[in-house]
């Protein structure tokens, strides 16, 4: 059973501290609990991944990882890529298991053998890379966000599957 | 910090009517970021899916993610997976 008060006293803590580490004071949260029932079976849908775990190809600007500011800024990656093109920068978490395989973070193989295996519809035409570690949440909810979603929109993504690093 | 990026790129993702659902390792940071839905696994950082070149593994992860993407049927929906890791002595 999920203890919903444990969690909210453990979360008032990270708070706490990351405005102590990062002067990260102005935390932020959804404005609302939004919710979107799925609109046809997942075996009709168009599924796409988003890691906020670093991940770029070896042929992209990897994020910038010098600064304590955060990048918020995003990564396409076309999802019929060979994997091991796949790279991670991220500071805040071990990589390593992640260049070992890139699917313990962005499952992108996995999701093709979903498409095989008639679990779900289709692939999106590509998966979304980010870095999570943003200080200032603001340009993450105000500008990385909604650009996510305009572009899993025009995309026709039907369902997205989120992995933290 | 990983884990508030998530929520908030989950919430603009559901906002634009696209139904999402996200993994977690920080439980205490998703629960309070009023997202859709999500599933707690208790691996390492760095291992949300599992240990590498595990695809078994990895698909029962994800079988569960998908799952809850059909049954959840309001907002803040968290489980809780039953997978324990075992490779390493290493916990979140």
């Amino acid at each position: 059973m999920i203890d919903r008060a444990e969690l909210r006293a453990r979360y008032e803590e990270w708070v706490e501290r990351i405005g102590r580490d990062h002067g990260a004071a102005n935390n932020r949260v959804n404005g609302h609990a939004w919710f979107s029932p799925l609109a046809k079976p997942l075996a009709q849908s168009t599924v796409a991944l988003v890691t906020t775990a670093g991940a770029h190809l070896d042929d992209q600007e990897p994020f910038n990882t010098a600064t304590s500011h955060g990048d918020p800024t995003i990564r396409t990656i076309p999802a019929d890529v060979d994997s091991a093109r796949l790279r991670f920068a991220h500071t805040h978490y071990d990589t390593a298991s992640a260049e070992d395989d890139p699917n313990v973070v962005l499952p992108i193989d996995r999701v093709h053998e979903l498409v095989a295996a008639g679990r779900i519809g289709a692939s999106a035409p590509f998966h979304i890379g980010m870095m999570g570690f943003n200080p200032d949440p603001s340009r993450v909810a105000d500008e990385a966000g909604p650009l996510v979603a305009r572009l899993l929109m025009e995309a026709g993504v039907d369902a997205v599957v989120l992995v933290p690093g | 910090m990983c884990h508030r990026s998530v929520g908030l790129v989950q919430g603009e993702i559901e906002r634009a009517g696209i139904p999402t659902v996200s993994l977690t390792m920080r439980p205490e940071i998703t629960a309070n970021m009023k997202v859709s839905r999500a599933a707690w696994v208790r691996f390492p950082l760095g291992n949300p899916l599992g240990e590498p070149h595990q695809p078994a593994q990895h698909h029962l992860v994800l079988s569960d993610l998908l799952h809850l993407l059909e049954t959840a049927t309001e907002a803040e929906s968290l489980v809780e997976l039953p997978y324990r890791w075992r490779r390493w002595e290493r916990w979140i």
